[in-house]
């Protein structure tokens, strides 16, 4: 068969490529052996794919999609930010930053809209959730990271960015958005009574001080008949790592706040508490849902091991796991954005996959959305530890009642210690 | 076979088809090259420095290569040494078994039909069987994969399987042990029957023994019937393709000359152009043939190069459309091979099916399925780049679509029954194709 002869040609080239690229790396042992020859593989699969593909494939597209495949295989927290997407992170981080105003979810390997901002971009456009987010700048979305594909949809206020959106049944179509400035949403705060209610909605730098603010704003407006603080964490997602822990510093006077553990035995870092408790020790309750994810487990996480608050609502999402941005070339080649540790509570836990289990189960109520968890996240990282208990069943609105949101009312019933149940008292320091 | 449906929709292999395709970009482009790769081998450095937790060196190559091929187009793709011993299989059209289609059920390997004139059919093996362990090992645990893997073998050698019968209450808390002899056992065999005076040919897939299994099948029809064969029905419906070379031969069979397709590739010079050879082994019968949405490459090469010489009269629902060739390409031993889309096919009138699809003669629908406009088809209306369709042409089914009496009694097979009636010349206005009406 004729077909052989390339093969033999393409081997030769393919493997003198690769070698070029990685012989100084490895030393002659044997496991480096290996790991060339793999990287020889790769190599090879390049040449040929170069080579053959139907139509000259770009060299700079097929290795960013070959590290983006790497990634993404590791687990579902890992992704490939090439270039212009870790440019647009990193403009992101400096604060002025715009996007389009969608909320996407991946399903199949594609991004889809679950909902879309009032006033922005995309919904004066007409975007409309179910809809799939095709291709970002006639790049194609199949099989990218969301962190990835939210990362081509940020840039800078007032740059164009062309979204083609696949809706059932109708052709795809390209549409040309203008980026709006993006809030970066703010904790916000009110009176319920005399309970204080807190609401973080993310974790950014500007959290902690937000707080201290909200906190001695409440103790003004109620006054030292003060019941007690709701700190709703209910659907965020997380944020920076920084701020949880200054957050739950805010409320601790002592002891360790999170651990986080690289792959090797020594690669400990411990985070502790300082003395002071912003809140004089008042009773807290903290709002979770399946929502709660990340940096709002580590809050959610540390206050329940060491006492401080009750935790109500229902089971949180489960990710335990930290990641880090590496630059390639500088930032020329993109940025790996890779697990490279996973955090425990005070006690020693992960809530990997396990989440953290509410003291009082109290469910959504009626029409209250299914959350997806890590555990149904393709390659999500295993779980460490014991199996969680089982946890009992929530408390549900009875019926003929409603109610606008019924676990913040049971939060607010048990600040009141009006909630019967056979759960524990508050506890606060 | 559900199970070795690993192949995916309709892929043309052909090793054939690499072949000139020889490198043509080394020099000025090659030290780009060596800048990507080096990117590359950065990443994967730090990966497996920095990763949470070890990983495989192989394990981060076959998805790094796997992200690399699938992000070129849907029918691009990587196949781990796994995934290519068992397309081998397929492609060959036969392996070493018993002879079984199973699924997993309750941890249990579930029989859902055994193969008929294969050793599980031979012992007595029964469609919702349990098999509870392979050679005394027990199977709980297993996935059914591993499974299968253990139930095949070389041809002669012996297997015994603990059976748990729940269809029969006297065996039901009772497994009993058969032990089997391997022997070949086919995949997506060419099946046939006589309707009448009309040859029916079922062609699941396009493997190895395709077009040997559709010649003896006109020769053993054509011995059953007589002279007074009417024709041949050609049932392609839900067949997703295979390789080249049989689809050739197949469309070959019922032609007499004439190109059956080309293909065409990157550059002009890799263009191919496969011709009817041999003569038509119906000696010029009237031919239907039956598509629908599941009919897709190989399949649509055959229904193409007939409809295109007017040799065959296309009957059902518009096909797949998928016009492009995929060529295998192994990575060297133990390292897996490439699935890689290397050109696209023309039929003989050369028009490019991408996206398009066969459109049939005769719009026939089993049911109220839509003919679904393969332009809302993501997969395969819009293909990356180079791939979407360059054809202007775009073919329109004029006629309504013919649909099943509402009322009444339906056939089994509408289309096959419509099928039938068209070459027995029930239906007006159509004169059946057949080579002497040339």
């Amino acid at each position: 068969m004729r077909g052989l002869s390339l093969v033999a040609i393409g081997a030769l080239a393919g493997f003198g490529l690769a070698a070029a690229v990685t012989h100084f790396a490895y030393g002659a042992n044997l496991a480096g052996l290996r790991t060339e020859n793999e990287l020889a593989r790769f190599g090879l699969a390049f040449e040929r794919v170069r080579d053959n593909y139907l139509s000259q494939p770009e060299d700079r597209r097929l290795v960013e999609s070959a590290i983006n495949g790497m990634l993404t295989n590791l687990d579902a927290h890992s992704s490939y930010f090439d270039p212009d997407a870790f440019a647009a992170m990193q403009t992101k981080a400096a604060g002025a930053y715009g996007g389009i105003g969608v909320v996407i979810s991946e399903r199949d390997g594609a991004a889809k809209v679950v909902s879309v901002v009032d006033s922005m971009p995309a919904s004066k456009a007409g975007i409309m959730p179910g809809d799939e987010l095709v291709a970002i700048d006639g790049i194609p979305m199949q099989g990218h990271s969301l962190d990835d594909v939210s990362a081509r949809m940020r840039g800078t206020v007032g740059t164009a960015v062309k979204v083609t959106v696949a809706r059932a049944a109708i052709k795809p179509f390209e549409l040309e958005l203008t980026r709006d400035a993006i809030e970066v949403e703010r904790l916000t705060y009110r009176r319920e009574g005399d309970v204080g209610y807190i609401k973080i909605v993310a974790f950014s730098d500007r959290t902690e001080p937000d707080l201290r603010a909200a906190v001695s704003a409440l103790r003004r407006q109620i006054g030292p008949s003060l019941k007690g603080y709701v700190v709703d964490l209910r659907n965020n997602g997380g944020g920076v790592l920084q701020a949880s822990i200054d957050v739950c510093d805010d409320f601790l006077d002592s002891g360790e706040i999170v651990s986080v553990r690289g792959r090797s035995a020594q690669d400990v870092e411990r985070y502790d508490a300082h003395p002071g408790d912003i809140t004089g020790g008042k009773p807290l309750v903290v709002l979770i849902n399946g929502g709660t994810a990340s940096a709002s487990e580590i809050v959610a996480g540390a206050l329940q091991d060491h006492h401080r608050a009750t935790i109500l609502g229902s089971l949180s999402f489960g990710k335990g796991s930290v990641q880090t941005v590496m630059p390639l070339d500088n930032g020329a080649g993109g940025a790996l954005h890779m697990t490279t540790a996973r955090y425990y509570t005070p006690s020693g836990r992960s809530i990997q996959v396990t989440g953290i289990i509410p003291d009082i189960l109290v469910s959504g109520g009626p029409g209250a959305p299914e959350y997806e968890r890590e555990v149904e996240l393709p390659h999500h990282l295993e779980a460490e530890g014991p199996p969680a208990k089982a946890m009992g069943m929530p408390i549900v609105p009875a019926a003929g009642h409603s109610y606008l949101d019924f676990q913040l009312s049971m939060a607010l019933e048990f600040l009141h210690k009006t909630l019967a149940v056979g759960g524990t008292a508050p506890k606060h320091a | 076979m559900k199970r070795f449906a690993f192949i995916g929709l309709g892929m043309v292999v052909g090793f054939i088809a690499a072949l000139g395709v020889l490198p043509a970009a080394h020099g000025a482009n090659d030290m780009g090259a060596y800048r990507q790769l080096d990117l590359f081998s950065d990443a994967f450095e730090r990966v497996r420095a920095n990763y949470v937790r070890p990983v495989d060196d192989s394990e981060l190559i076959n998805a790094a290569i796997e992200g690399m091929v699938s992000s070129l187009d849907p029918h691009s793709s990587y196949m781990d040494a796994k995934a290519f011993a068992d397309m081998q299989i397929q492609t060959k059209g036969s392996f070493g078994g018993i002879g079984i289609e199973v699924t997993m059920e309750n941890g249990l390997v579930k029989v859902i039909s055994p193969i008929d004139d294969t050793p599980a059919a031979k012992a007595g093996l029964k469609a919702g069987d349990y098999i509870a362990a392979i050679n005394g090992v027990a199977v709980q645990g297993l996935d059914l994969n591993a499974a299968i893997d253990k139930m095949r073998g070389p041809e002669g050698s012996k297997i015994t399987l603990t059976i748990l019968r729940t269809t029969d209450k006297a065996l039901a808390k009772k497994p009993f042990d058969v032990t089997l002899t391997r022997a070949v056992v086919a995949v997506d065999q060419v099946r046939w029957h006589r309707e009448g005076d009309v040859g029916y040919i079922r062609m699941p897939g396009f493997n190895e023994t395709t077009a040997s299994g559709l010649e003896s099948a006109v020769r053993e029809l054509k011995r059953q019937i007589g002279p007074g064969i009417k024709g041949y029905v050609l049932d392609l419906r839900n067949n997703p393709g295979g390789l080249l070379d049989q689809a050739v031969q197949v469309s070959s069979d019922f032609l007499t000359a004439g190109e059956v397709v080309s293909t065409r590739g990157r550059h002009a010079e890799d263009t191919q152009r496969y011709d009817a050879h041999g003569g038509d082994i119906t000696g010029g019968k009237p031919v239907v043939v039956l598509v629908n949405g599941g009919t897709a490459s190989a399949s649509e090469i055959v229904a193409g190069a007939l409809q295109d010489h007017r040799r065959a009269t296309i009957l059902g629902m518009t096909s797949f459309g998928k016009g492009s060739v995929q060529t295998i390409i192994p990575l060297g031993e133990g390292g897996g091979a490439l699935r890689l889309t290397t050109a696209r096919y023309y039929t003989p009138s050369g028009h490019s099916i991408q996206a398009q699809g066969i459109v049939p003669d005769i719009a026939v629908a089993e049911g109220d399925e839509e003919d679904i406009p393969r332009i809302a088809r993501p997969s395969e209306a819009d293909l990356p780049g180079h791939l979407a369709n360059g054809d202007a042409a775009t073919h329109h089914p004029s006629a309504p679509i013919i649909r099943p009496p509402s009322s009444g009694a339906k056939p089994a097979d509408f289309q096959l029954s419509y099928a039938l009636d068209l070459l027995h010349g029930k239906i007006a206005g159509y004169p059946v194709k057949s080579a002497q009406a040339n």
